[in-house]
């Protein structure tokens, strides 16, 4: 079983790789999509391997199916239709960093989570492949600060999210159901609110541009 | 069922909300205030009752604080808001939402104080975020859009990291109960690191330093939500912060707790010098405030009770000194401190009760927060000696000099304009507040009778 954990820690860390490289908005709805579903899997596979807890790690399963997986991405995807005629055209037009740039600093930062989690947790918990939240921890953070656009931003919020079920499961063994699901309920609320607030602001920034950061500033 | 009256403010404010969905003239206004009065009532009876510490509950003097601090600037920033709303030309949404979420809000933050369960804590402090969020854009301008944007951005970043505790603190000890952990104060080094993450975390919501970026946004938001931001968000978070410093027994807590307090201060301090807006200047006066509070429960002993009185004061000055700022802008039309002059002639009320306000929440005798900062610098005294009360002290002052630089040049300066001031009756609404932070003295024996069991240095 710890092997097929590596496996799918290794695919969501490539999956947030994508989004880091993906420009358009609607490809890192999609890659957060197909990343949620690799969470649930896992939870399936956790839930098959702890016999006696199984049945709540397999509601939430499919919580985070039915949430993360479906509702959120058709949520993010209507935010996007209602504001652009061709939602499918939305991109990042002011990235941070270049391809290259990203590439450099993403795989910088993988090795800083592998660093920090070998000579912080690792000698407690014992879990050669405990690192991998970690690294998509960070990749997650890298994706909210070297991005514009807020609903890449979002995103990025989100895969942190992720990176923590996958935490709380695979190196501490799942946090009490009540928690788990009053958090999942609370990054719904969370994404319905922001994209309320994404539309507006990008009309806003349609009409009159970005002339409020300097008000904003200090 | 004995204990389940600690359960009225969050379902009286849960009923409040259900029942704004009704349409009417008038009716949400009155649905809210009826509901904030209500909950006020409720957690008056509470202060009374026995404390609660079970496996849903944790219900103690602290506890009892924070719940009345809710309760009154819950009460009066509705009251607040029926006035202030009718000055916002081009409103975000219909005022019954605006109703519908400040009383949800108000309910999410009484589920954060009375929940046994960290996890659940957690649950309710980002419950806040959700429908706060939405009432900082209320105003529908490019600015506060982008501020609401911020916020949700910055403030549920830092809310992940202190779900990562959660995780940590939950890995250590297999129970997030606060019962249970102040039972067995475990001490292995997850737990450790769990703890130190949830002060950042949490500290990212209370805006203490170095997550502090977003309460100069608050400075944008509407006046109203301004007031309940500073005066009841921000101490919610460090409620959060008090518990995980409780449940720890390793030295190690406390001191990243106090060196993350002062910092704040000092980092509050010097911002408040450059301001050029005075709500965000405000705005940072209450990140010097939460700063001192989080001193105080990183000390123990007096200094949780003046951490208590801070709390308490502060949510009521601030809150008044916010819908003063409401009024000043609804008649300059501007929150640039160069805009504003000739307050005192202009707008007399206004004038005095912000230079009161500001007096306050500076910590200057006789208000409340004066006395809570002299218990808190008598233990941090007691405990690691003069040098570290004389830095703090030079930063209140740089801070308390600062505040009331401005202030007073936006009160006294300048001769033009005549009388602009309108005698409605919200604008009483600080001024009781004002009066009410100063009563808070008389409120400090039974403050030390509730928070006995609280802490020790």
């Amino acid at each position: 079983m710890g092997q097929t954990f590596q496996i799918l820690g290794f695919f969501l860390i490539v999956l947030t790789l994508l989004m880091q490289w993906e420009t358009y908005v609607k490809g890192v709805i999609w890659l957060f999509s197909i990343s949620s579903f690799v969470v649930a899997l896992f939870l399936v596979l956790l839930g098959l391997s702890h016999p006696g807890q199984g049945y709540l790690l397999f509601v939430l399963a499919g919580l985070t199916v039915s949430v993360r997986g479906i509702i959120i991405p058709l949520i993010m995807n209507k935010a996007l239709r209602s504001l652009y005629k061709k939602p499918w055209r939305v991109r990042e037009d002011r990235p941070m960093l270049g391809i290259g740039g990203s590439i450099l600093v993403s795989l910088i930062l993988i090795l800083i989570g592998f660093f920090i989690y070998q000579n912080s947790l690792y000698e407690v918990l014992k879990i050669k492949s405990g690192a991998v939240p970690f690294a998509l921890f960070m990749q997650a953070s890298l994706l909210i600060i070297s991005r514009k656009n807020a609903y890449i931003q979002m995103m990025g919020f989100l895969v942190m999210e992720n990176a923590v079920v996958m935490l709380s499961g695979w190196v501490f063994s799942g946090l009490p159901f009540v928690v788990e699901a009053g958090a999942i309920l609370d990054l719904l609320g969370l994404v319905v609110v922001s994209s309320l607030i994404i539309r507006v602001r990008e009309e806003a920034i349609m009409q009159e541009g970005d002339s409020f950061e300097k008000e904003l500033r200090g | 069922m004995q204990y389940s009256t600690y359960l009225l403010p969050l379902a009286i404010s849960l009923c409040g909300a259900l029942l704004c969905i009704i349409r009417g003239a008038y009716f949400e206004k009155i649905v809210s205030i009826v509901a904030a009065s209500g909950v006020l009532i409720a957690t008056v009876s509470n202060l009374w009752k026995a404390d609660n510490i079970s496996g849903f509950f944790y219900v103690d003097g602290l506890s009892k604080i924070l719940m009345l601090t809710i309760a009154l600037i819950y009460l009066t920033t509705v009251l607040y808001s029926t006035a202030y709303l009718k000055h916002i030309k081009n409103p975000l949404f219909q005022s019954r939402l605006y109703y519908i979420l400040l009383n949800i809000f108000a309910a999410a933050m009484f589920f954060s104080v009375i929940a046994d369960n960290l996890g659940l804590i957690w649950v309710g402090i980002e419950a806040t975020t959700v429908t706060s969020a939405l009432l900082v854009a209320t105003e529908n301008d490019q600015v506060t859009i982008e501020s609401a944007w911020r916020y949700v951005i910055i403030v549920s970043t830092g809310l992940v990291i202190s779900l990562i505790s959660t995780t940590f603190i939950f890995g250590a000890s297999g129970t997030l109960s606060l019962h249970v952990l102040l039972q067995h104060h475990p001490t292995n080094r997850v737990f450790l690191i769990g703890l130190l993450l949830g002060l950042i975390g949490f500290g990212t919501k209370a805006g203490i330093f170095p997550m502090h970026t977003w309460p100069d946004v608050h400075g944008k938001a509407p006046s109203p939500v301004s007031a309940i931001f500073s005066g009841v968000l921000l101490p919610v978070a460090l409620y959060a912060m008090a518990r995980l410093i409780q449940v720890s027994a390793l030295p190690a807590v406390r001191i990243f707790s106090l060196v993350l307090g002062i910092l704040t201060v000092i980092v509050a301090a010097l911002m408040m010098t450059v301001q050029t807006n005075y709500k965000r200047m405000f705005a940072y006066s209450s990140m010097e405030n939460m700063g001192m509070i989080l001193v105080g429960f990183a000390l123990g002993g007096s200094g949780v009770i003046g951490a208590a009185i801070v709390i308490l004061a502060h949510g009521l000055a601030k809150s008044g000194v916010f819908f003063l700022t409401g009024d000043v802008l609804s008649t300059y039309h501007s929150t640039d401190i160069a805009d504003i002059h000739s307050l005192f002639k202009r707008m007399p009320r206004s004038a005095f009760g912000l230079f009161l306000g500001s007096m306050a929440v500076t910590g200057a005798p006789p208000f409340a927060i004066f006395a809570g900062e002299l218990f808190i610098l008598a233990q941090l005294i007691q405990s690691y000696g003069w040098l570290l009360a004389v830095v703090l002290i030079l930063f209140l002052a740089i801070a308390f000099i600062a505040v009331n630089y401005r202030t007073g040049k936006m009160i006294f300066t300048g001769t033009h304009g005549g009388i602009a001031e309108q005698h409605r009756w919200e604008t009483w609404i600080p001024l009781i507040n004002l009066s009410l932070s100063v009563l808070v003295l008389f409120m400090i024996p039974y403050f030390e009778q509730l928070l006995k069991p609280f802490f020790k240095p």
